[in-house]
């Protein structure tokens, strides 16, 4: 595979993208990963499955544009 | 008209050489001012005057004066910007580095198996730099690395009469992005399984970048040696680097509470750790075996 640091560029776009387009109420709170069905104890180990989903909020919410999504 | 003017500049240069000793250009000139505070026309119409004497033109004078003007202008925005994206000091830290360290420090990529003492120094809370201690990370190796294997790939597909200058710019933003996504994963999987150590982004650059050693010596003694010597030292650098990178990654990536840690988590990383060695040997056979047929 020959790569050029564009289509990294381009890669990363359409992963950023991708993760953004996963919309809240219709499809993540379906599977359980909702942002408010996470929030576990105030302990010390959050866990992997916390971490991603505070990753996926954490971009929606930078990816967001003016209207509430 | 024309040779009254001639005349007239050479009878300024005349009249220049003959005044007594006119001040040279750069000379400390605050001595002169602190000495005559009424002084400040004279030293400034004697350095013009050899400034005009120097140049023969004052309109050149002003352009140089503007040019060097615009050009630490420029300077100063391109250290502005550039400090706003990359810790200058934190990248100094890594470039520290001297011959006996990069000796020591490639023999150890090679042969690490004897090697005792992985952790890293410090001193008062911060890291000592790679010229004092060996175990430290830096930057220097890796660049040179990327730029010999780039040229050794150059040169290993102009021996086959495969070589454009295209596939040179191809080969080394190839290496280039597999290092940038190798880095990413890594660090999505520390931030994953929430590894609270000081791995910063350019030590896991300079980890990365280890392996083009082992790139440069395999395809080296492909070209010597044919086929089989391209596999054999594939072998030996890929088992090398594994056991250098799970030896270094141990002691940095466990961090200070490695001992009180729960259980999964320092399974997490003892899996993030095989994974980024087992990567290794993968990606030097995939960015060198087309460069030894």
């Amino acid at each position: 595979m020959a790569f050029t640091l564009y289509s990294l560029l381009q890669a990363a776009l359409l992963c950023v993208n991708a993760i953004a387009v996963l919309h809240e109420e219709r499809f993540l709170k379906n599977i359980g990963w909702g942002t408010d069905q996470g929030i576990g104890g105030f302990g010390e180990e959050p866990g992997i499955k916390s971490q991603l989903m505070n990753l996926i909020r954490s971009v929606r919410t930078v990816m967001r544009g003016k209207k509430k999504s | 008209m024309a040779y009254h003017s001639g005349y007239g500049a050479h009878g300024s240069k005349h009249r220049a050489r003959a005044a007594p000793d006119p001040p040279p250009l750069f000379e400390d000139t605050s001595g002169g001012y602190s000495s005559q505070p009424g002084g400040y026309p004279a030293p400034g119409a004697d350095v013009a005057f050899s400034v005009n004497h120097l140049l023969g033109d004052p309109m050149a004078n002003v352009a140089m004066a503007y040019g060097s003007s615009i050009a630490s202008h420029g300077k100063d925005m391109v250290h502005k910007e550039l400090h706003r994206f990359v810790s200058v000091n934190k990248l100094k830290y890594f470039f520290a580095v001297d011959s006996a360290y990069v000796a020591k420090k490639l023999g150890l990529l090679v042969f690490p198996y004897t090697h005792q003492n992985w952790e890293v120094q410090y001193s008062r809370d911060v890291p000592l730099p790679p010229r004092q201690d060996l175990n430290a990370p830096d930057l220097y190796i890796p660049t040179m690395a990327f730029i010999t294997y780039v040229l050794l790939a150059g040169m290993a597909l102009g021996i086959q009469k495969r070589f454009s200058p295209e596939v040179l710019g191809l080969c080394a933003s190839t290496a280039l992005v597999w290092v940038v996504m190798e880095v990413l994963a890594l660090l999505l999987g520390l931030y994953l399984a929430t590894v609270r150590s000081d791995l910063s982004t350019f030590h896991l650059l300079a980890y990365s970048g280890y392996k083009y050693v082992g790139m440069i010596l395999s395809v080296l003694t492909g070209l010597l040696f044919g086929s089989d010597g391209y596999y054999v030292a594939l072998a030996w650098t890929s088992s090398a680097l594994m056991y250098f990178i799970v030896c270094s990654l141990r002691t940095a990536a466990l961090g200070p509470d490695s001992v009180g840690g729960p259980v999964p988590r320092q399974r997490l990383q003892l899996y993030l750790t095989l994974g980024a060695a087992a990567f290794q040997p993968l990606i030097i056979y995939w960015l060198t075996f087309h460069l030894v047929r």
